[in-house]
């Protein structure tokens, strides 16, 4: 699905062939807290390995991270991650796709950082749901450098939290996203 | 007979806060030492992937796999990270990326474009490039 929408950009724009319109990376990096306010471990996670792609000419883009690849410091947290609560064996990925809403504030041609707000469908543990959140977009030169902070509640994605370690891991996920795109080559 | 039940009762006890104790700092795989499940070219495991996510998932996922391939980009992160893709000749430029194992002290991270070596990792997964976490360079005799 993702690769349909990325297909499904990229032909638009070579449909109407107006070159690096649309940017990308491979390299977003994707951080989550899940430390519950109580919890004397922090229960945390990184993952370099994020890809976006976003076409300046229309606000659309689309975003996927491996589950697997997040890393914790605790092995055995990593473990339980993927087995108990991610399920990453049966939902391997997270996926966000939407658009930019206020596009129209973000001048592309002039450096600077931006306040956007993206609207659209966040899907993780084979949960759909409709969510709007802000971020920023700076633009120095022919990169753009896109952050987002949000929270999600796990419930809202069917990710259940034993009541034995209810004490640790919070109900609500804050998640950041630190992303470099550059014009897709 | 009491006491003797009660130091059983504190010996198993112990037992188990020394198991729960490992478990819970039980370290990451060293993936250097691990043994390699498959040595594959990079080519070979991105078209795999191309072909059939699911079959490639069933065969690959989370094994510990020696990549061969020639170096097409170097990423260098701010934090000092390192992510090697490899060329697989797909027209959209995507291929094997691979980050370097963070808890791992590499014998070097200064790898240069168009150079065939040998990583090996833990495969992630198929994000648009297949991915591997936690790589090391293999060196092949």
């Amino acid at each position: 699905m993702y690769k349909f929408i990325f297909a499904s950009i990229l032909s638009i724009l070579f449909s109407i062939s107006l070159p690096a319109q649309q940017y990308f990376t491979r390299d977003a990096l994707v951080k989550f807290d899940a430390t519950a306010p109580s919890s004397p471990e922090e229960i945390k996670a990184v993952n370099k390995s994020g890809t976006a792609v976003l076409d300046i000419t229309t606000g659309d883009m689309a975003w996927k991270v491996l589950i697997k690849n997040f890393l914790f410091e605790k092995s055995l947290m990593q473990e339980h991650f993927n087995e108990n609560y991610m399920e990453s064996g049966k939902f391997p990925n997270a996926t966000f796709s939407g658009k930019i809403v206020n596009l129209s504030d973000v001048n592309f041609k002039k450096d600077g950082e931006y306040k956007v707000r993206a609207k659209g469908v966040l899907e993780m543990h084979g949960v759909k749901k409709d969510v709007e959140f802000p971020g920023t977009i700076k633009v120095s030169g022919n990169t753009l450098q896109v952050k987002t902070n949000f929270s999600v509640a796990c419930a809202d994605y069917g990710i259940k939290i034993p009541g034995t370690v209810s004490d640790k891991v919070g109900k609500e996920v804050k998640i950041s996203i630190d992303a470099p795109l550059a014009p897709k080559k | 007979m009491l006491k003797k039940i009660i130091i059983a009762l504190l010996a198993v006890g112990l037992l188990g806060g020394a198991i729960g104790y490992y478990l819970w700092n039980k370290p990451h795989m060293d993936v250097q030492a691990a043994k390699t499940d498959v040595s594959i070219a990079a080519e070979q495991l991105f078209k795999a992937y191309v072909a059939d996510e699911n079959a490639a998932n069933a065969q690959y996922l989370e094994k510990t796999i020696a990549v061969k391939g020639v170096i097409r980009e170097v990423d260098k992160a701010a934090d000092g990270s390192v992510k090697i893709i490899f060329e697989t000749g797909d027209a959209d430029g995507f291929g094997v990326s691979c980050e370097m194992d963070p808890l791992t002290k590499h014998k070097r991270t200064d790898f240069q474009k168009g150079e065939t070596i040998t990583l090996k990792g833990i495969c992630a997964g198929f994000n648009l490039d297949v991915q591997l976490s936690r790589c090391v360079e293999v060196n092949q005799n």
